[in-house]
C-alpha cells in the first residue's frame, strides 16, 4: 500500500468533520472520494497534505507512520494538492508558478533563464504543452489547471490529489484532464480525486471511497458499482420527488436588448445579450463559470453600467438605472455569492433580513422593531432557519442556514421578477429541497424566475427554458423538457447548437 | 527666477528627499506583503528621538544611528505581533502606533531632558557630509551630489539594493509571492508570517533612518512632532511608485523637491503658512494620478467567502 | 436580559484597558522617580477633586466628544476620517470670523457662527468623501494631508488679513468677539459651558440615529459590507458624501464652541495644540464607534488630560503621563479588535467551514 489514512477523526469543536475514517491508495491507482457538500472530504485531504493536523488518527507512507506539521513535509513525501481554488499567482509568469518553493538559482539569485528550461523540459515529458513566459492570469482555467498539475510534478510528486479538479472546465477540457490522468498513472502516479460528479469519477478511477457527514459510508471497485448505488450512499435517503405543474407563461417581465460590456480585456465581458422572462416561468442560465453570467446579473440588477443595449423591467426602461430604482421596479436578487453580496456578517439577523424590505419595516425614516421582528421571526419559522436570536450575528450561522435567510429575503419582496444565483451551492441537501420548492412555488404564483447555476443537474431540474452562456454570449437557447445533457455540454464548450428551440 | 532654482535648492531638496525615500521604501516593502502600514509617521519619530538620544548619551553618530534603527525596529515589531500574529486591524495598529510614538517621544522628552517642545545641543555633532571624489568636480552635478549626510547617499544604495533584492534573488521572489497570494504561498509551505515579519522590521528600520536623517540631518535637534506628515507623504509616494523602489525614489523626489522649494519660497516673502501648504497640496493632487485598488476589491477581498 | 449581558461585556474590555493603561503608567512613574500613589492621587484630584477641577474636567471633554462623535459615524460608515483637526479648526475659524463680522444682535450672531462653523467644517470633510467616491483617492490619507493644509490656511488667515492688531501681543489670532455672542457658563466661575449641554444632546442625538433610522441602518450596512449595501440599493457615493459632512459637521460644532464658549476668539494653534481632534478619535477608537461608549471615553481622556495637569502642579512627574497612559489604551484596545476577531475565527470553524 502507497499510502494509508487510519481512523481519522478531526473535529472543529462540536463539529465532526471527520470521524474514523480508513482511506487508502495503491501505487498507479486512481481513487476517488465522493461526497455531498460538507461531507468532509477536503477535510480529509487537507489532513494528508499537511494544512490540518487530525484530532486522532494515523498516516502510513509505505507503511511508515507519518506525522505532517504542514505542506512542506507532505511534499517532502511526494505527496502534490491541486485545490478546487487553483494556488497561482496571476501576475507572475507559467514558469515562475511551476518553479516556486524550488527555484533553480545562482547564489542568491533567481535564475528565470533555467526555470523556462525546466518548465519545458518538464512540459515535453508529460506530454502537456504550456507557453512558460505566459503570465497565469492571461491563461485560460483549464490552462491553469495544467499549470497547477505541472507545478505539483515539478515538486516530485508521486500522489497526486486533485479537488474537485472539472468545476470550472469546459467538456472538452475535462477530456483532456482524464486523458492526462490517465497518461500519468500509466507512468506510476497515483491520484486521488475529489469529486460529486459520478459520471467523471464512473469513467476515470479505479475504486470510489464515499464519504457522508463525516463518516465513509463504503468503499467499491468502480467496475462493480454503477451511479444509482453511488448517489445512494451519498446521501443516504431517497430524495423527494419535486412536483412540478405545467407552467402558465404570461407576458414578458424582463426583456434584454443588445446588451454589452465592453471591459477592459480583448473579448467583451457581455456581447449583445438578448432575451426575455416572462411570467410563471424559469429561465435557466448555464455555462460554466466566468463565461459572463455574473457581469450579466450584475447588469440587470445594476451593479454594473452596461456601454450598449437596454434592460427592460415590467416595460419600464432600467437602463443605467440606479440598484435601487430596479428594486422599486420589481426585482429581488439571490446573489452568487453570499458572504461577498449577500450578508454583512458583523450584522444581526434581524439586520440582515430587513435589507430592500425598508418600506416596510420603518415609519418616516424610523425603523419599526415590531414590523422587523414579525417578518424576520416569521421567515425564520417558515425556513426552519437555525439561529440562537434574531440578534444573532450572521456570521455565526452555517453556510446553509444563511443561505435560507437570503432566500427567505429575496422570495418575500413578492416581487415579478426574481434572480436566483447559484441558490444552493455549498448547502446540504434538505436546504437545497426547501430552496428548489420555494423557487417553483414562486413560479407557479407567476413569477419571473432567472435562475444561474453552475450545476448542470440543478438548471435541467428547475428550468423551464435553458440558455446556454459562452463568452459573454447567448449561444443557445434550448426547451428544457427536450434538451439533453449532452447537448447543453457542447453549448457551454463553444459548440454549435444542434436543434436550437 | 534664477535665484529660486539655484544649485543649493536642488541640494536641499535631495537632504529633504531622505526621510521621505527612507521611509517610502519602508511602506513600500509592507505593501509588498499586503501590510497598508500607517505607522510610518510613528516609526520615523521614535527613530529620530532615539538617534538623538543615541548621540546625547555617547555622542557617537555611529551609535545614534544604530540607537534609531533598534528602536524603530522594536515597534515595528509591536506591528508585527498584533497585525500578523493577533491578526488585528493593520490600520488600526498603525494609527494606534502613531499615537504611541507621539506621547512616549513627548513624555521622554520631559524624562530625560527635561524640557517641552524641543532639545537642542548646539554642540551636538549632525550626520557628516561626504564629498564624493570626482564627483564633487563636476560643475552644478557635484554641488547637487557632493556634501550630502551618509543617510542620503544610503537612501540611494538601498533603492538599488531593494530593487535588486525583490526583482533578481529567490527570497525576493518569496516576498513577492506571498504578498500575491498568501494562501497559494502558505500551501507551498512558504512561512508567510516570517516573511511578513521581516518585511515590517526592514520597514521599521528603513524608519528609523529616516528619523535619524530628520533630526541629525536636516537639523540637529529634536522637536514635538517633527515629523510633521512626512510619514503620510511617504505613504502617498509608495502608492504613487506602485510599491517599486525605483518608482517610489522618483515620487518621494517630487515630494523632497516641493518641501525645499517651499522653505525657499519663504526668501521671496511669501508667507510661510502658505508655502508649507505646497507639499501637501501637490501630493493630494499627484493622488489624483493613482487610483487605489477601489473599495470593490478591498470588500471582496475580506467578505469573500474564505474557501 | 440578553442586552443587559451584551451592554455589560462590552464593558469589561475597556475597563481592563484602563487597568492595563494605569499599569504601566506607573512603570513611567517609577522610571521618572515619582511616587506612584501620590502621582495618581494627585491626578484624580486634578480631575474631580473638586467643583471646580471636576468642571473643568467636563469643558475639557465638550470638543473630545462633538469630535468623536463625528468620527464614529463616518467609522460605522465605513470610513477612516482622521482629518477632525482640519475640520475643527476650520470651522473654529469661520466661526470666529461670522461672530466677529456678521451685524446684528448677539443672538443671531450666534446661530450664524455655529451655521457657518458646522456647514465648512462640514463641506471640508464632505471633499475628503467627494475626492474618494469620484477618483477613488483613498480617504485615509487625504484626510490626513488635509489637516495641514487646513491648519496652515487658518494660521495664514489670522496671521494676515484678519489678525488682532490691537493688542501689543505678536500671536496670531483674531479679534476678540462681541460679549453678546459669548455662550453662558453653566456654572458662576466655572469653564464648563453650555458646548457641554449640546454634547450630550448629540450624543443621544446620534446614538438614536444610527440605530433607529433608516438612514443610519443603510450607514452601518454600508460600513459592514459595502458590496451588500450596494447590493441591497444603498448609494455608497450620496452616503459616502452625506456621513463624511455629518462627521465634519461635529468636528465643526467642537471648533464653534471652543472659540464660542472658552476661547472668545481664534487662536493660532491653540486647538491642535490641545489634541483636541486626536484625542477624539482615541475616544472613537476605545468605545468601538458607539456614540455613549465615545461620550464616556471622552470624559475618561479629558479627565486623564486635566488629571495629568495636577500631576505637573503638584508632583515632580511631567504631564505627559497622561500621553502614555492613553497610548496604551488605545493601543491595547486595537488589540481588543483582535480578540474578538480570534472568537470569530474560532465561531468560523464551528461552522463546519470544511467545504
Amino acid at each position: 500500500m502507497l499510502l494509508e489514512m487510519d481512523s481519522i477523526t478531526k473535529s472543529y469543536g462540536l463539529v465532526r468533520a471527520n470521524q474514523n475514517v480508513n482511506f487508502n491508495l495503491r501505487k498507479g491507482e486512481v481513487h476517488a472520494l465522493i461526497g455531498e457538500n460538507g461531507a468532509g472530504k477536503t477535510t480529509l485531504m487537507r489532513i494528508l497534505y499537511g494544512m490540518e493536523s487530525p484530532t486522532s488518527g494515523q498516516i502510513k507512507i509505505d507503511g511508515k507512520p507519518v506525522t505532517f506539521h504542514d505542506p512542506t513535509d507532505a511534499i517532502k513525501h511526494k505527496i502534490g494538492m491541486v485545490h478546487q481554488h487553483f494556488m497561482l499567482f496571476p501576475a507572475f509568469s507559467i514558469a515562475e508558478n511551476i518553479v516556486i518553493g524550488g527555484e533553480p538559482k545562482k547564489g542568491i539569485v533567481f535564475d528565470r533563464k533555467q526555470a523556462i528550461e525546466q518548465t519545458i523540459a518538464l512540459s515535453e515529458q508529460y506530454g502537456m504543452p504550456v507557453d512558460p513566459k505566459k503570465k497565469v492570469a492571461d491563461c485560460s482555467l483549464g490552462m491553469q489547471q495544467r499549470v497547477e498539475i505541472l507545478k505539483v510534478l515539478y515538486q516530485g510528486a508521486e500522489t497526486i490529489i486533485l479537488d474537485e479538479p472539472t468545476g470550472v472546465l469546459t467538456p472538452l477540457e475535462v477530456k483532456e484532464l482524464l486523458a492526462s490522468i490517465k497518461a500519468l498513472t500509466a507512468k506510476g502516479k497515483s491520484f486521488i480525486i475529489i469529486s460529486h460528479k459520478l459520471s467523471e469519477i464512473m469513467e476515470v478511477s479505479d475504486r470510489i471511497t464515499v464519504l457522508r457527514d463525516g463518516v465513509v459510508t463504503g468503499t467499491v471497485n468502480a467496475s462493480e458499482t454503477n451511479e444509482e448505488q453511488l448517489s445512494r450512499m451519498m446521501v443516504g435517503r431517497e430524495l423527494i420527488k419535486l412536483e412540478r405543474s405545467e407552467a402558465k407563461i404570461g407576458k414578458p417581465v424582463l426583456e434584454l436588448n443588445d446588451v454589452t460590456i465592453v471591459g477592459n480585456k480583448t473579448k467583451p465581458l457581455l456581447e449583445d445579450v438578448q432575451f426575455n422572462v416572462h411570467e410563471g416561468e424559469i429561465v435557466g442560465v448555464a455555462g460554466i463559470s466566468g463565461n459572463g453570467q455574473s457581469e450579466l446579473l450584475q447588469a440587470i440588477s445594476g451593479l454594473m453600467p452596461i456601454d450598449r443595449g437596454t434592460i427592460a423591467l415590467q416595460e419600464k426602461n432600467i437602463t443605467g438605472a440606479s440598484v435601487k430604482m430596479i428594486r422599486e421596479s420589481g426585482l429581488a436578487h439571490i446573489p452568487e455569492d453570499r458572504y461577498l453580496w449577500g450578508v454583512s456578517k458583523e450584522a444581526t439577523v434581524s439586520d440582515n433580513g430587513i435589507m430592500g424590505h425598508l418600506s416596510r419595516t420603518s415609519k418616516r425614516g424610523m425603523l419599526d422593531g415590531k414590523a422587523i421582528r414579525t417578518l424576520v421571526s416569521g421567515w425564520v419559522e417558515r425556513f426552519g432557519i437555525k439561529t440562537g436570536s434574531l440578534h444573532t450575528k450572521a456570521q455565526y450561522l452555517s453556510g446553509g442556514n444563511l443561505q435560507k435567510l437570503i432566500v427567505a429575503r429575496e422570495i418575500a419582496q413578492q416581487t415579478p421578477f426574481l434572480i436566483a444565483a447559484e441558490p444552493t451551492r455549498g448547502v446540504d441537501v434538505g436546504a437545497m429541497e426547501i430552496i428548489h420548492g420555494e423557487l417553483l412555488k414562486r413560479r407557479d404564483e407567476g413569477a419571473a424566475i432567472l435562475l444561474v447555476s453552475s450545476e448542470l443537474t440543478e438548471i435541467m431540474k428547475l428550468s423551464d427554458r435553458i440558455l446556454v452562456m459562452y463568452e459573454g454570449k447567448v449561444v443557445g437557447e434550448l426547451d428544457a423538457a427536450t434538451a439533453t445533457e449532452e447537448q447543453i455540454s457542447l453549448l457551454m464548450a463553444g459548440g454549435k447548437a444542434v436543434g436550437q428551440a | 527666477m534664477d535665484q529660486l532654482f539655484d544649485v543649493s535648492l536642488f541640494a536641499a531638496a535631495l537632504r529633504m528627499v531622505a526621510p521621505i525615500l527612507l521611509a517610502a521604501l519602508g511602506g513600500a516593502i509592507c505593501a509588498r506583503v499586503g501590510l497598508f502600514n500607517v505607522g510610518l509617521e510613528g516609526l520615523i519619530l521614535i527613530g529620530a528621538f532615539s538617534a538623538i538620544l543615541g548621540n546625547y548619551l555617547t555622542g557617537s553618530i555611529a551609535v545614534a544611528i544604530l540607537f534609531a534603527m533598534g528602536f524603530s525596529l522594536l515597534f515595528s515589531l509591536l506591528l508585527a505581533y498584533m497585525s500578523i500574529n493577533l491578526q488585528a486591524n493593520v490600520i488600526i495598529v498603525g494609527i494606534a502606533l502613531n499615537f504611541l510614538a507621539a506621547g512616549l517621544t513627548t513624555f521622554a522628552l520631559r524624562a530625560i531632558f527635561n524640557v517641552k517642545g524641543a532639545y537642542y545641543d548646539k554642540d551636538m555633532k549632525g550626520l557628516p557630509k561626504l564629498d564624493i571624489p570626482v564627483l564633487k568636480d563636476i560643475p552644478w552635478l557635484g554641488d547637487v551630489l557632493s556634501g550630502q549626510s551618509i543617510l542620503v547617499y544610503a537612501a540611494i544604495v538601498i533603492v538599488i539594493v531593494l530593487q535588486f533584492y525583490l526583482f533578481r534573488t529567490v527570497s525576493g521572489f518569496r516576498l513577492l509571492a506571498a504578498g500575491e497570494n498568501p494562501v497559494a504561498s502558505r500551501s507551498l509551505g512558504l512561512n508567510v508570517k516570517k516573511i511578513q515579519y521581516a518585511a515590517v522590521l526592514i520597514s521599521g528600520a528603513l524608519c528609523g533612518l529616516a528619523g535619524a536623517q530628520l533630526s541629525l540631518g536636516n537639523v540637529t535637534m529634536f522637536t514635538e512632532g517633527m515629523t510633521n506628515g512626512r510619514g503620510f507623504i511617504a505613504l502617498v509616494a509608495t502608492m504613487l511608485g506602485q510599491s517599486n523602489p525605483i518608482g517610489v525614489a522618483g515620487a518621494s523626489m517630487l515630494f523632497g523637491f516641493m518641501e525645499a522649494l517651499s522653505y525657499r519660497l519663504q526668501n521671496f516673502s511669501v508667507p510661510s503658512n502658505i508655502t508649507a501648504m505646497l507639499p501637501f497640496v501637490v501630493t493630494i493632487i499627484a493622488m489624483i494620478f493613482f487610483k487605489s485598488s477601489g473599495y470593490k476589491n478591498e470588500a471582496k477581498k475580506s467578505s469573500g467567502s474564505s474557501r | 436580559m440578553d442586552k443587559l449581558k451584551s451592554t455589560l461585556q462590552s464593558l469589561v474590555q475597556p475597563l481592563l484597558a484602563v487597568l492595563v493603561g494605569l499599569l504601566v503608567g506607573a512603570i513611567a512613574i517609577l522610571i521618572v522617580g515619582g511616587d506612584i500613589l501620590e502621582t495618581y492621587r494627585e491626578m484624580w484630584k486634578g480631575a474631580f477633586g473638586s467643583f471646580y477641577f471636576l468642571t473643568n474636567t467636563l469643558a475639557r471633554a465638550t470638543p473630545i466628544i462633538l469630535v468623536g462623535l463625528g468620527v464614529a459615524l463616518a467609522f460605522r460608515a465605513g470610513f477612516f476620517n482622521m482629518g477632525s483637526e482640519g475640520q475643527m479648526v476650520l470651522g473654529a475659524l469661520s466661526a470666529a470670523l461670522t461672530a466677529l463680522y456678521i451685524p446684528g444682535p448677539g443672538w443671531v450672531k450666534i446661530i450664524a457662527a455655529f451655521a457657518a462653523a458646522v456647514v465648512v467644517a462640514g463641506l471640508w470633510s464632505a471633499l475628503a468623501g467627494w475626492l474618494d467616491s469620484k477618483f477613488g483617492m483613498n480617504l485615509l490619507i487625504t484626510t490626513l494631508l488635509l489637516n495641514y493644509i487646513a491648519t496652515l490656511f487658518a494660521g495664514y488667515m489670522v496671521a494676515y488679513p484678519f489678525k488682532d492688531r490691537s493688542g501689543s501681543a505678536a500671536l496670531s489670532q483674531t479679534e476678540m468677539i462681541d460679549a453678546s455672542v459669548m455662550l453662558p457658563k453653566l456654572f458662576q466661575g466655572m469653564t464648563v459651558h453650555v458646548g457641554f449641554i449640546i454634547a450630550i444632546v448629540a450624543t443621544l442625538a446620534l446614538h438614536f440615529f444610527i440605530n433607529s433610522t433608516t438612514k443610519g441602518y443603510e450607514i452601518r450596512m454600508l460600513g459592514g459590507n459595502p458590496l451588500f449595501a450596494s447590493y441591497g440599493g444603498v448609494s455608497r457615493g450620496k452616503l459616502m458624501v452625506m456621513s463624511m459632512f455629518i462627521s465634519g459637521a461635529f468636528a465643526g460644532l467642537a471648533g464653534v464652541s471652543e472659540v464660542l464658549g472658552t476661547q472668545y476668539r481664534f487662536l493660532d494653534g491653540s486647538l491642535t495644540s490641545a489634541n483636541y481632534a486626536w484625542s477624539g478619535i482615541m475616544a472613537t477608537l476605545l468605545a468601538n464607534s458607539n456614540p455613549i461608549g465615545t461620550a464616556i471615553a471622552s470624559l475618561l481622556l479629558a479627565a486623564l488630560q486635566t488629571g495629568g495637569m495636577g500631576v505637573e502642579r503638584n508632583t515632580d512627574v511631567p504631564l505627559e503621563i497622561s500621553s502614555i497612559i492613553q497610548a496604551v489604551l488605545i493601543l491595547f484596545i486595537s488589540a481588543k479588535f483582535t480578540i474578538s476577531f480570534i472568537k470569530r475565527k474560532k465561531a468560523g470553524a464551528k461552522d463546519g467551514s470544511a467545504v
